[in-house]
């Protein structure tokens, strides 16, 4: 029997409250996704090497290798225990609840602005090139023209934010999803970091609030469920614990906590976190060209 | 390009030997690093790295690789073949009607710790060599007797490993290079000769053994006119969660299952044939030697290749740990103090109790099973101590000092990996991780038996001295 | 020009294992190009840019892994997609491979196929064998380790050439390589300059004042410091000079040493002439005129070295902040010490900071003692105790025998520095504080109660004691240059903005009348 850490509030509500049932989406190391039966919702379960996030539990594991968990699997709620097939049975009772929080955004602007120097630094040094960072030798014609077509995409995204116009957002917003390498693509990462911004209180761009939980639907056959179910709660304002604390540092924190939080970012997936930290570095760059 | 160029222009990927925090700030850098698990080669002393230096000279260092690789192919090719049961006097070469055969390197009757006397002295009575035990104290200090280690006759030994003219041997064949290797029969029980018990019981069982069970056992393979081969049931049987030193119950099954029809063939009474079937039954430890006499069998065909560092023989006599080098051919052994064996007791017994680690036994790790193959035995990782993850790290940590992979054994849990196969004293050094061994233990008062199991390792200095010596031998 | 689509559908692998995937499938031989990834239409949008579409492809949906192998020739198609297949498959193994400690450099070679580099820092008496196993084993090599026999380190460094390999060391403590800061170095900017170096922290100073006056580095290659010795014969070098030339992002290339063996220079010097790029030499207290006529650029400073070379690579001068030497400052100074105050104790962790203090000073002072002075006259007989004005490297062998680098462990020079701080004889005390990675997390915070202590003292004997901090790190260190000096202006500290400085401040205020600058 394993034990549940840590769960976020909405996935343990839906285990307890309905009769949760679904199948194994797909099976990595230290993250597993399942379809609900009921709402076709991915949720996941993360071994303790991963942080909190929006539909996921965090397990007393260290590893989901070896387990044989296959695709299609059946996964069930038994006695306050989820059940996958016979081969693990986690108890949830002992899981801590979790909501994303995102702070407010701030009046007084310095740290911010001395903040985002070094972290748009440190990125340019160290981020992982690929997605929405040029790789100075890409491998192939392929990266180089998912290069070019980010860059050009998600410049026209910031243009149209600082011109508050509102009618190309959502066509310049789609054309990103579902572009660039990984299981999620830099494209959508880019959007999680954009959509958190946008949904600070007092975020000055926060006019385009409605236009994210809009334009949502449009996106879901245009990525794959696991990275839609992220790019989804992003519209609503819900991100994972890591980049809700580097947002949190950068507008509140020093320079050595914005980096320290930056790294935790940088450190998802391959490029993944790269393409969300650019993206949050264009919302908050837009948020003080806006807000003066 | 030239390297150089070609590093600037990729990802870092650094092995960090030294200052752990060097590898953290690369971490920090979002660049790869290693660390490694690394200590001094040879513990730090000037002489061992000197004699490491010597032999890693281009010219001899290529010699070795290739006589290496020779004594690897020729271990994981042989293909060893139980070919039939007979007495030791009528087919282990050397044997005579007063030799006895040990464990371990050579040592003499006054040198032999408490549980190998016992068996020697049981022995000659059985042999009617000695009316009782306090006379058999006196025909082996008589000089009359010969002691020679198993490994300088073809032949393994469990434990004390003594071998006397009457008892019955495994003969296994190896099919892919002809030699054969010989081993006496598993006793069972606890209390018996091998563990230096030697009351009338022990001499009783080994009277049974001599004319019930290794006459059934002889006449059985007679009819078996292929043989039976054991590399392949050795590799069913790991799959099957032994790792054939300290866990025998799969292979024991596959064995028995083997000569049972062999066995039914037979003429001889039926009371006979069950109590050889419930001598089997009463110990799971029946293919034990078995599976000791293929590995020596393979292993005997790796020796004697000249430049090949390749480790073919590690013997204990309870006194001093024995090892023989592929390079250093015929009876060239390299010896250091026997060790304690660490793990769990049977009720009643102390650590004080034990005898210190004893037996030929360690022919199975030498070829890549027991210890080496922990990963595949995760039912017996208590016995010897340990988690499933510390028994999988054994087999893993066991690559680091081997040349190879045993294709045609694998263990299942770590992605049918082949056993690690062909330590390389080279390797042992420069590591500083020696082979691990696990095995079972004998009191050190003669006349008692087996009190536990665990494991152990070789002392440092065997694998020291060989290096020694070849350094100055070849370089 | 051949094609082959494989769609599978339903099929997810994480982003790491994608990414690496696809570059490894790239580099399998007669790949043209080779594209893993998720079929979304955005992505398979770019495949129609690129020209790869197929049927196939545009079946693909959202949550099918596309696979397409691009080779020259038909025949090669099949084989090449069985290598990327065969990637796929091995995923688990290499993935399980990463948690495996590996005890040699043998088999972690072995089990790390991208591994392309080692750092060596194991006592000296065991770090030639490492580093040869590493050379053998195709890494390329940083020996942080000293006590290495010069032998060792030729025939090192002679194995590596012939492999085209980096022997940097022995005795190397600092090199940036890919933009990744190795053991001791700071974190500066991604840019156009190569540094070759046979001097950590006058790498280290030339790399930061680089990033100061807005420059960038591609390469900092470390040699070690016997590497210019008629011995060694600068092998490490002059591959190094080499390497940078013909590097494309390196437009200007810096060295940095002391002044190599005559024999030695003249090899340096033939190759600066044969480089295409302009060479900036800073060779403390070297020959300019041999410099200039192998074409090369000479500076007689370090911050001159970073200055010429930020000019070369093509920053606006005008844009750059020189940082100055504050005249008025060293007046006042000169005007509050009483006139037994005659004597700088310089106290230093960087070798080549103490080098470049000293022979600023020996350009207008006399007797000036060190512990590695070059002219034995002015050695410290005894190096606990000064001797008129003294300059003394707390990273030479004399201070760290069996101890730490003091920009590890800072204890023996906050001794030394409250003994200097009690002599009647002292003016300025200069000292140097060193930041980045493999440094100490706070240098000038495990001195400030020292400084402190003693500016009471001196205040309580009615003298005025100047202390002058250089702090060597950059706004992207850890902790930062800026939070750093603060601390120290804040405790009545004289910041010096350079290596360069702190010695021309020093020097200067303990000038009088005659000789200013």
């Amino acid at each position: 029997m394993i034990h549940a850490k840590s769960g976020d509030d909405y996935f343990l509500q839906q285990i307890v409250a309905t009769a949760f049932t679904g199948t194994v989406h797909s099976v990595f190391k230290h993250a597993l996704n399942i379809r609900s039966d009921g709402n076709d919702e991915i949720f996941t379960l993360a071994t303790k090497a991963m942080d909190r996030a929006p539909n996921t539990l965090v397990i007393d594991l260290d590893t989901l290798d070896h387990l044989y968990i296959n695709q299609q699997d059946r996964v069930s709620v038994r006695d306050n225990q989820l059940l996958i097939e016979e081969k693990l049975q986690i108890a949830i009772h002992t899981a801590t609840r979790w909501q994303c929080q995102l702070p407010i955004y701030p009046a007084d602007r310095t740290s911010l602005k001395m903040n985002m120097i070094r972290v748009k630094q440190f990125i340019d040094l160290h981020g992982k090139g690929g997605g929405i960072k040029r790789n100075d030798l890409p491998v192939s014609e392929f990266e180089a023209e998912t290069s070019r077509l980010l860059q050009q995409r998600t410049t026209l995204l910031y243009e149209e934010i600082l011109n508050q116009r509102l009618d190309c957002f959502q066509t310049y917003a789609t054309d990103l999803v579902g572009l660039g390498p990984g299981l999620t693509p830099s494209g959508d990462d880019f959007l999680v970091g954009l959509f958190a911004i946008i949904h600070l209180e007092n975020s000055p761009c926060s006019m385009y609030k409605p236009l994210c939980e809009s334009v949502i639907k449009m996106m879901q056959p245009l990525t794959n469920e696991i990275s839609f179910t992220t790019l989804k709660k992003a519209a609503h304002g819900q991100v994972r614990e890591s980049i809700c604390s580097f947002i949190h540092a950068i507008l509140y924190g020093t320079e050595v906590e914005s980096i320290e939080a930056l790294r935790r970012v940088l450190a998802i997936g391959s490029s993944s976190g790269t393409d969300i930290a650019l993206g949050l570095i264009s919302g908050l760059e837009a948020n003080i060209v806006l807000g003066g | 390009m030239s390297k150089i160029n070609e590093l600037f222009t990729s990802k870092i990927n650094v092995i960090n030997v030294g200052i752990e925090l060097f590898k953290d700030d690369i971490l920090a850098q979002n660049a790869s690093a290693t660390h490694l698990e690394w200590s001094p080669p040879g513990g730090g002393k000037p002489e061992i790295i000197a004699a490491l230096n010597n032999i890693d000279k281009a010219e001899l260092a290529e010699k070795i690789e290739a006589a290496n690789r020779l004594a690897v192919e020729k271990i994981v090719n042989s293909q060893p073949v139980l070919i039939g049961f007979d007495q030791a006097i009528n087919v282990v070469p050397g044997m005579t009607k007063k030799t006895i055969l040990h464990a371990g390197p050579p040592i003499t009757w006054e040198n032999m710790n408490g549980p190998m006397k016992g068996a020697v002295m049981g022995a000659l009575v059985f042999e009617g060599l000695a009316k009782d035990l306090e006379e058999a104290a006196e025909v082996a200090a008589s000089g009359d007797i010969t002691f020679s280690p198993c490994h300088e006759h073809n032949a393994v030994g469990s434990m004390a490993g003594v071998t006397s003219a009457s008892m019955f041997m495994h003969i296994v064949e190896n099919k892919t290079y002809g030699n054969i290797a010989y081993t006496n029969l598993s006793e069972q029980m606890a209390k018996i000769l091998r563990m230096g018990a030697n009351d009338d019981s022990v001499v009783e069982r080994l009277i049974w053994m001599r004319d019930v069970l290794g006459p059934i056992l002889r006449d059985a393979m007679k009819l078996n006119k292929d043989g039976i081969d054991l590399r392949l049931m050795l590799a069913q049987a790991l799959h099957m969660g032994d790792e054939c030193h300290n866990r025998n119950n799969a292979g024991t099954s596959l064995l028995i299952q083997a000569l049972t029809p062999y066995i039914l063939e037979t003429d001889y009474p039926v009371e006979q044939k069950r109590a050889v079937f419930d001598f089997v039954a009463s110990s799971d430890y029946f293919s034990g030697p078995t599976w000791m006499a293929c590995c020596k069998c393979a292993l005997d065909a790796a020796h004697g290749i000249e430049y090949s560092t390749v480790v073919t023989t590690m013997a204990r006599n309870g006194v001093e740990f024995g090892v023989r080098i592929s390079g250093m051919p015929g009876n060239t052994w390299f010896t250091g103090p026997a060790q304690k064996v660490i793990g769990p007791m049977f009720a009643g017994y102390k650590p004080e109790d034990s005898g210190l680690d004893i037996g030929d036994s360690a022919i199975t790790e030498t070829y890549g099973i027991g210890g080496f193959a922990m990963a595949t035995a995760p039912a017996i990782v208590a016995l010897v101590g340990g988690t499933v993850d510390e028994a999988i790290g054994y087999s893993r940590k066991m690559k680091e000092i081997t040349t190879t992979e045993n294709q045609n054994i694998t263990i299942p849990l770590l992605n049918f990996m082949g056993i690690p196969t062909g330590i390389d004293i080279r390797k042992v050094i420069q590591s500083g991780i020696l082979p691990i061994i696990n095995t079972a233990i004998a009191h050190k008062e003669a006349g008692i038996g087996m009190i536990g199991a665990g494991i152990t390792n070789p002392p440092m200095e065997a694998f020291e001295k060989a290096l020694i010596t070849i350094s100055e031998k070849w370089a | 020009m051949s094609i082959k689509v494989v769609i599978k559908r339903n099929t997810y692998f994480d982003s790491v294992s994608l990414m690496s995937l696809s570059t490894k499938a790239n580099q399998i031989e007669g790949v043209e190009q080779a594209i893993i990834g998720m079929g979304t239409e955005m992505n398979k949008g770019v495949i129609r840019n690129v020209g790869l579409m197929t049927p196939e492809v545009e079946e693909a949906t959202a949550g099918d892994l596309m696979i397409i192998v691009k080779t020259t020739s038909a025949d090669q198609t099949e084989s090449a997609y069985l290598a990327v297949e065969e990637l796929l498959t091995n995923k688990d193994k290499a993935q399980a491979k990463s948690d495996i400690k590996y005890a040699t450099i043998d088999s972690a070679a072995q089990g790390i196929p991208d591994a392309n580099f080692a750092v060596i820092s194991v006592n000296g008496a065991f770090a030639v064998r490492e580093a040869r196993k590493a050379l053998e084993n195709d890494l390329h090599v940083m020996l942080f380790s000293d006590n290495v026999s010069v032998e060792d380190e030729v025939e090192l460094k002679t194995l590596a050439h012939e492999k085209g390999l980096l022997m940097m060391g022995p005795d190397c403590g600092t090199a940036i390589i890919g933009n990744t800061g190795l053991c001791f170095a700071n974190a500066v900017r991604k840019g156009n300059i190569g540094i070759v170096a046979a001097s950590g922290t006058g790498s280290q100073e030339v790399s930061v004042r680089i990033h100061d006056f807005g420059g960038g580095i591609t390469q900092l290659i470390g040699t070690g410091g016997r590497d210019l010795s008629k011995e060694v014969g600068g092998m490490m070098m002059l591959d190094g000079i080499k390497a940078l030339d013909a590097d494309e992002a390196t437009k200007v290339i810096v060295l940095v040493s002391k002044p190599p063996e005559a024999s030695v220079e003249k090899k340096v010097l033939a190759q600066i002439k044969e480089c295409s790029k302009p060479v900036v030499v800073y060779f403390i207290g070297g020959n300019e005129e041999a410099v200039v006529a192998a074409g090369g650029q000479f500076a007689k400073t370090s911050k001159e070295a970073a200055l010429k070379a930020v000019l070369l690579a093509g920053i606006d001068e005008a844009g750059i902040n020189k940082r100055a030497l504050n005249i008025p400052l060293v007046e006042e100074v000169r005007a509050k010490l009483a006139p037994e105050q005659k004597y700088i104790r310089g106290l230093f962790c960087g070798g080549t900071l103490c080098d470049e203090s000293m022979y600023l000073a020996m350009e207008k002072l006399d007797n000036i003692y060190s512990n590695i002075q070059k002219n034995p006259d002015f050695l410290l007989k005894d190096i606990n105790v000064s001797q008129e004005h003294t300059f003394i490297d707390f990273g030479d062998d004399d201070f760290t025998n069996g101890k730490p680098h003091p920009m590890i462990d800072p204890s023996s020079r906050i001794e030394r520095f409250l003994q200097e701080a009690k002599d009647p004889t002292v003016g300025v005390i200069v000292m140097d504080f060193v930041l980045g990675f493999g440094s100490h997390e706070d240098p000038v915070g495990v001195m400030l109660p020292a400084i402190i202590e003693a500016k009471q003292l001196a205040e309580k004997e009615g003298r005025h004691l100047e202390i002058i901090g250089y702090v060597l790190g950059t706004d992207l260190d850890t902790p930062n240059i800026d939070e750093q000096v603060t601390k120290l202006v804040n405790a009545g500290v004289t910041h010096a903005s350079s290596s360069t400085n702190a010695g021309l401040l020093a020097r200067e205020m303990v000038l009088k009348g005659e000789n200013h600058e």
